[in-house]
């Protein structure tokens, strides 16, 4: 299969100057000489890829973190070169059992979600997750997210409104993500309800999986047909005018970008969403440029270490969190420098990864424990999710500290 | 092809023994021809018949599937066909050809200049050489002298005093681009022009060529002119080839045979119609141990090789077989053709106990500590035409100093000349890079810079800069 | 609050944005990429050859440039001292040595003694002014080190008036024992951790003699530097010295983190990964930059603009196929070699008049058009996109990124 886009992005490879600053960012690499690094397995083993057999080994090691391509200064897409070149691999080898499950946040999500308690106890049960491992080869450890029971499309039913033509700005869609709605329920509802302190209708519309984790695991035409469906629910409210707000950072880069350069996709709809798509840090610091945004914040004196996730970083828009956070009375967020928390969606979870991904995370672990401070503020679910766990201590959204700033819980 | 039926037909069989004796250095690209927008529609035709009368395989596909196979070529294509064709790199088969006469008892002297054919009477009885490493003239004598000078071919034929033998250097310039835009050898489905091709090649695709006819063989100009041909020529067969990255140009001359002395006198030299060109000087010029041979074309070498050995055999009264066409050079004896995936393959395998010296064509270390114990003495564009070292997108930039390191480690490059070595093959890579500075190239020439004189002050090191 | 939007992440555009934000502009640097520090061998440079070699880049400064008016020191001749002191002073911790009068003299990897404006301590330490008996330490894991060579063209530099003796040696201390190939950002994070440090300690004790200088490649830390070259001459007693090397450098990559942590530190907002496609004005004034995000384009608001995308390495200057040169964002006018004379020697170390090509600006950094007058009030150039240098062979590319940088933003400041 080629694609324009797919070319512009493998075409990419001519501007390297082999320069080798993605291999100093490289957050793998630094962990494990067993990733020889993205300029490696990117624009330079690319040159040799195409005829023939895969000649690919450690390209797997790659995280698909995307700071690679963030730092690149000549223009790059090295992560999309990878990406592409690791789907190209297991188009050629195959995709294990184990892949193709955690690829699909929506099976595991509906085979919980209505046994929540039986569910969080089998995957927080030791033997259980030894079998876990044993069988599916997700490391013992990994951190799992707890089932919510309800989900999130089932508490927000009412939500499900049709696009306002008249009154398109001060209606906001939401876009919650797979972690929100069987995960994460209270975050979407609390991003939500920012929103509407902020003097916004919110609709919830009926939506499904962007397909990110079976990018990452490369079954791209599952992929592209999950965000072809999703699209098609979300398009018909960006035509109206209607901005599109997401809560997971990864998903909505997804939408943004990746659909389009990595799985090399050019349709309307999904061109209309992804115009019209913003994260919400994003979001409300645009509001706030506009003057919009209510600064009616009570003081929360804490003093928060903030970890900017790769794939909020690869929005490109800079740390719209810090701001935000800048704009409570009390609060100090300090940017942690760790580059990545190195679970990189559903990476860390295997077993043969999992000791790098922790490798990879270790400084910033150590920089939250040092920190002492209560918990820490991280855009990514998954991230959250790994951090929490090495950490012991919770790791939440920017937007739950908006939450309780604005004496909303 | 269509102009020289029987040259078509020795160009397939060659092409078939060397697949069978050079796989090594062959990769079984398949070949396309398409008629481009810019290219005349009535070609199309007369190369088919033309193929079909020479019996060389070929097939019309659809521009869809000539696209499928090809997505980067010109969607404006209205003809494409399919024929059997290969890349093959010259320098794998050389090393291939020198190591089998090795092999065989041959001494290969390189850097070796003739300055003199020795002659014993009527007899050429061997020739003086000049080292040009050492500058010590060495002396050959031999019982009967081949003249396979290319292009110098007719200087060597006039030390012989056999003169009249002209051989025009026809100058073509070819261009490497920094990754395959093409897999298969594509062709323009036209009259052969300039600019009319472009092979994969390793990691890269080269276009090629020009014809510029020379004075002199040692002419290896290239004028901004000629590349912009190439660059135009370029689009026309892959859009955008304007915005691809060219890593590097070079000039090569093919030797054009032009017998004046038969012109003259009408009929002694034994003219073959295949391109390739025998020159026996005991007709020509009443002399013996002395053949010439030249003209042809690297699919034909071979052929050229078994023709004048023939003849000499033939001469010295020695009735000996030809083997070349049968038995397979060193390297090719497993009948693997090149893959390109093959450096990357063995880079992975070795990852954890090598050290990647060149990183852009994939050398280890090992690679050049090998390479330099069998061939002490090197320099690094000898070491470049064994390994690719700095022939890929950074030019020599990251490996350059590193191969001098390690020569000089080794003892193999005292500090002098492994100074020199460094400044040579910077200068080297420079002469094939300025006539193509532009776009991405130009910028990796500048971090190039940023670090050799930048970083390492080169320029400053106690030894003569390189003319 | 003067919003001036920065564009670029080299060396150039972070000393704008630093000065101004500590000046208290508000400031957006905009960046398709990291900028390229972590390839500058961490030392600056302010003029070593004119082309004779330099000893004292402050007095050979008003020569230089009245030799070389087209060049950008024309401009900025009276800003660099000041510049260079407050930015020294920016980057406490990479402890830069000198004072911008005396050039030192430092060694390369390749032997040469090379001379710079400022270098960090564990640099300055091999200063070949003063002489001295070197041994030159290589890391087998290291492929960017040959310390051999480094000895014997160091040996045969001819230096006036001293004495320079080099040994080498190499060691095999590596954090990553059983892996060939380690790159020396490798060493330098595993050495921010003691544990590494004793065993590298060790293993280089045992390869000096007394009475030795050590030259190793700089890779003695990253985040602790500082840390790592006083805790390793304590443990050596003996005086240690960095030598940059080929890229990646970790001096590079150090400075890169100082100058993030002040620009944090002054409330500089910083956006990787958008690259700026272009602008909006108003009035005759730049009121917008424009910049490919994602899905979209945004139009950053600025009161004043630094454009700093740098020359050719880096792609401010573009040289198409054609041979036209072009300015990427505000397709500004470029100064190239006049028409009709050579713009590149086939000889590869000779003066290359195109390399010097760039736009050219006034005193106060601002492009002007062939006519000498300026393109935008409001916008001003800083970095390797200036025209009229040829930085690695001068010696000179720090000092003209942290003097027009500075440059830059003063003018901004001035103005409004």
């Amino acid at each position: 299969m080629t694609h324009p886009l797919q070319d512009l992005m493998r075409d990419s490879l001519d501007h390297c100057v082999k320069c080798t600053i993605c291999e100093t960012y490289c957050p793998v690499a630094a962990a494990t000489p067993l990733f020889p690094g993205p300029k490696y397995v990117g624009p330079q083993a690319e040159r040799f890829r195409g005829i023939g057999p895969e000649a690919d080994r450690s390209l797997d090691y790659c995280s698909s973190c995307g700071i690679c391509t963030q730092v690149c200064p000549q223009g790059v897409h090295i992560a999309e070169i990878n990406n592409q070149a690791r789907a190209a691999l297991a188009q050629d080898r195959g995709v294990s059992v184990r892949d193709k499950l955690i690829a699909r946040p929506t099976v595991a999500g509906w085979m919980g979600a209505p046994v929540a308690p039986i569910a969080n106890w089998t995957t927080s049960f030791g033997p259980f997750r030894v079998l876990l491992e044993k069988v599916l080869r997700i490391h013992r450890h990994a951190p799992l997210p707890k089932w919510a029971g309800r989900t999130f499309q089932n508490r927000t039913r009412s939500r499900r409104r049709a696009p306002n033509v008249r009154a398109p700005e001060r209606q906001v869609v939401f876009f919650h993500g797979c972690a929100a709605n069987f995960y994460e329920p209270d975050t979407a509802a609390h991003a939500i309800a920012v929103l509407e302190h902020n003097g916004l209708e919110v609709i919830v519309p009926k939506q499904g999986c962007c397909g990110l984790p079976l990018q990452s695991n490369g079954l791209y035409d599952d992929a592209r047909a999950y965000v072809r469906k999703l699209v098609a629910q979300l398009a018909p409210y960006a035509r109206a005018g209607h901005d599109i707000v997401a809560t997971s950072t990864s998903c909505g880069l997804m939408l943004k970008r990746e659909a389009r350069e990595i799985l090399g996709m050019d349709d309307d709809d999904l061109r209309v969403v992804s115009e019209h798509l913003y994260d919400i840090c994003e979001y409300l610091v645009m509001l706030d440029d506009r003057g919009d945004l209510r600064t009616d914040m009570q003081p929360v004196e804490m003093t928060v270490p903030y970890h900017a996730p790769c794939q909020q970083r690869g929005h490109g828009i800079g740390t719209p969190a810090l701001e935000l956070m800048a704009l409570i009375p009390g609060l100090e967020a300090r940017q942690l420098d760790s580059v990545c928390c190195g679970v990189a969606g559903t990476y860390g979870m295997k077993v043969e990864k999992y000791d790098i991904a922790m490798e990879v995370g270790r400084g910033l672990f150590e920089q939250v424990r040092a920190s002492g401070a209560e918990l820490s503020v991280c855009d990514s679910e998954t991230c959250r999710w790994q951090i929490a766990a090495a950490t012991d201590r919770p790791s939440v959204h920017p937007v739950e500290i908006l939450y309780r700033a604005y004496g909303l819980g | 092809m269509i102009s020289d039926t029987q040259a078509a037909t020795e160009c397939a069989e060659e092409s078939a023994i060397l697949r069978r004796i050079a796989a090594e250095s062959i990769e079984d690209t398949g070949g396309l021809f398409v008629t481009t927008p810019a290219d005349d529609p009535a070609y199309a035709d007369r190369f088919f018949a033309g193929c079909r009368a020479t019996g060389v395989a070929v097939q019309e596909i659809t521009v869809g599937a000539a696209l499928a196979r090809e997505p980067r070529i010109n969607p404006g294509i209205s003809r494409a066909f399919e024929v059997e064709d290969a890349s093959i790199d010259a320098w794998t088969l050389l090393w291939g050809n020198a190591r089998s006469a090795q092999e065989h008892g041959a001494t290969i002297l390189s850097y070796h200049w003739v300055t003199e054919v020795l002659r014993d009477g009527d007899r050429v009885v061997g020739a003086l050489a000049r080292d040009d490493r050492s500058h010590e003239d060495v002396r050959i004598e031999a019982g009967f002298v081949i003249n396979a000078g290319g292009v110098w071919a007719g200087e060597i034929a006039d030390m012989a005093r056999c003169p009249g033998i002209t051989v025009v250097p026809g100058k073509g310039i070819m261009i490497a681009m920094n990754h395959r835009l093409v897999s298969t050898v594509v062709n323009r489905c036209e009259h052969p022009a300039d600019g009319d091709i472009i092979v994969p090649s390793h990691s890269v695709c080269i276009i090629g060529t020009t014809d510029v006819k020379v004075d002199s063989p040692d002419d290896l100009s290239i004028s901004p002119g000629e590349v912009q041909q190439m660059l135009d020529a370029g689009e026309v067969i892959v859009p955008g080839f304007r915005q691809a990255r060219a890593l590097h140009v070079w000039t090569g001359a093919r030797p054009l045979f032009k017998d004046t002395h038969s012109d003259e006198h009408g009929e002694d030299t034994h003219h073959m119609s295949r391109g390739l060109a025998l020159v026996d000087h005991l007709s020509h010029d009443g002399v013996s141990g002395f053949l010439t041979i030249t003209g042809g074309k690297l699919t034909t070498y071979r052929l050229m090789a078994e023709t004048v050995v023939d003849a000499m055999c033939a001469q010295m009264g020695a009735a000996r077989t030809c083997t070349t066409a049968s038995e397979p050079l060193p390297g090719s004896q497993a009948g693997n053709y090149y893959w390109l995936g093959s450096r990357l393959a063995a880079q992975e395998e070795a990852m954890a106990d090598d050290q990647l010296v060149c990183e852009c064509e994939l050398i280890p270390r090992r690679r050049l500590l090998e390479v330099a114990r069998r061939r002490p003495g090197m320099n690094l564009d000898d070491v470049r035409r064994v390994l690719r070292l700095g022939m890929g997108p950074c030019q020599g930039g990251f490996c350059t100093y590193r191969a001098t390191g390690i020569l000089h480690g080794l003892g193999d490059a005292e500090v002098g000349r492994a100074d020199e070595l460094l400044l040579t093959f910077l200068q080297h890579r420079w002469l094939g890079l300025e006539p193509i500075l532009y776009g991405d190239q130009m910028r990796q020439a500048c971090l190039d810079d940023w670090i050799f004189q930048g970083t390492l002050d080169v320029e400053h090191l106690p030894v003569a800069v390189p003319a | 609050m003067t919003r001036v939007v920065v564009i670029g992440a080299g060396l150039a555009g972070l000393v704008a944005a630093l000065h101004l934000a500590e000046d208290g502009a508000r400031v957006t640097v905009v960046a398709k990429g990291a900028g390229s520090l972590h390839l500058s061998p961490g030392t600056i440079d302010v003029l070593g050859y004119a082309p004779e070699r330099v000893e004292s880049p402050r007095e050979a400064m008003a020569g230089f440039v009245a030799s070389r008016p087209e060049h950008p020191y024309a401009h900025l001749a009276d800003a660099i001292n000041d510049a260079l002191a407050w930015f020294v002073a920016c980057v406490p911790r990479m402890r830069f040595v000198g004072d911008g009068e005396e050039n030192l003299l430092l060694p390369t990897a390749v032997g040469v003694p090379r001379h710079t404006a400022f270098a960090p301590a564990s640099m300055a330490a091999a200063d070949l002014r003063a002489g001295g008996r070197f041994v030159a330490v290589g890391l087998s894991g290291l492929k960017d080190f040959f310390p051999r060579l480094l000895a014997e063209n160091l040996m045969r530099a001819g230096l006036p008036g001293v004495s320079v003796s080099v040994r080498h040696a190499e060691i095999a201390a590596s954090p990553r024992p059983g892996v060939a190939d380690v790159a020396g950002q490798v060493y330098a994070r595993a050495l921010d951790e003691p544990a590494f440090r004793v065993a590298f300690a060790a293993a280089l004790k045992a390869v000096i003699e007394p009475g030795e200088t050590i030259v190793i490649p700089a890779v003695l830390g990253l985040a602790k530097a500082d840390e790592v070259w006083d805790e390793m001459q304590e443990r050596l007693g003996a005086p240690i010295a960095e030598i940059p090397t080929v890229p990646p450098s970790v001096p590079g990559m150090r400075l890169q983190r100082e100058l993030n942590a002040a620009l944090s530190r002054a409330g500089v907002r910083t956006i990787l990964g958008p690259e700026a496609v272009g602008y909006q004005s108003d009035a005759g004034r730049v009121s917008h930059v424009s910049v490919r995000e994602a899905a979209r384009t945004r139009h950053l608001p600025a009161d004043a603009v630094v454009l700093a995308t740098g020359g050719f390495a880096a792609g401010g200057i573009e040289l198409d196929s054609y041979g036209a040169l072009h300015e990427k964002v505000f397709d500004l006018p470029v100064v190239g070699p006049p028409e009709g004379t050579p713009r590149l020697s086939a000889r590869h170390l000779d003066h290359q008049p195109l390399m010097a090509s760039g736009v050219a600006v006034d005193g106060a950094c601002r492009p002007v058009g062939p006519d000498g007058n300026v393109v935008w009030p409001n916008l001003h150039a800083a970095g390797a996109g200036i025209a009229g240098a040829e930085p690695w062979r001068e010696k000179s590319g720090e000092g003209i990124a942290i003097a027009a940088g500075y440059r830059a933003a003063r003018a901004i400041l001035e103005e409004t």
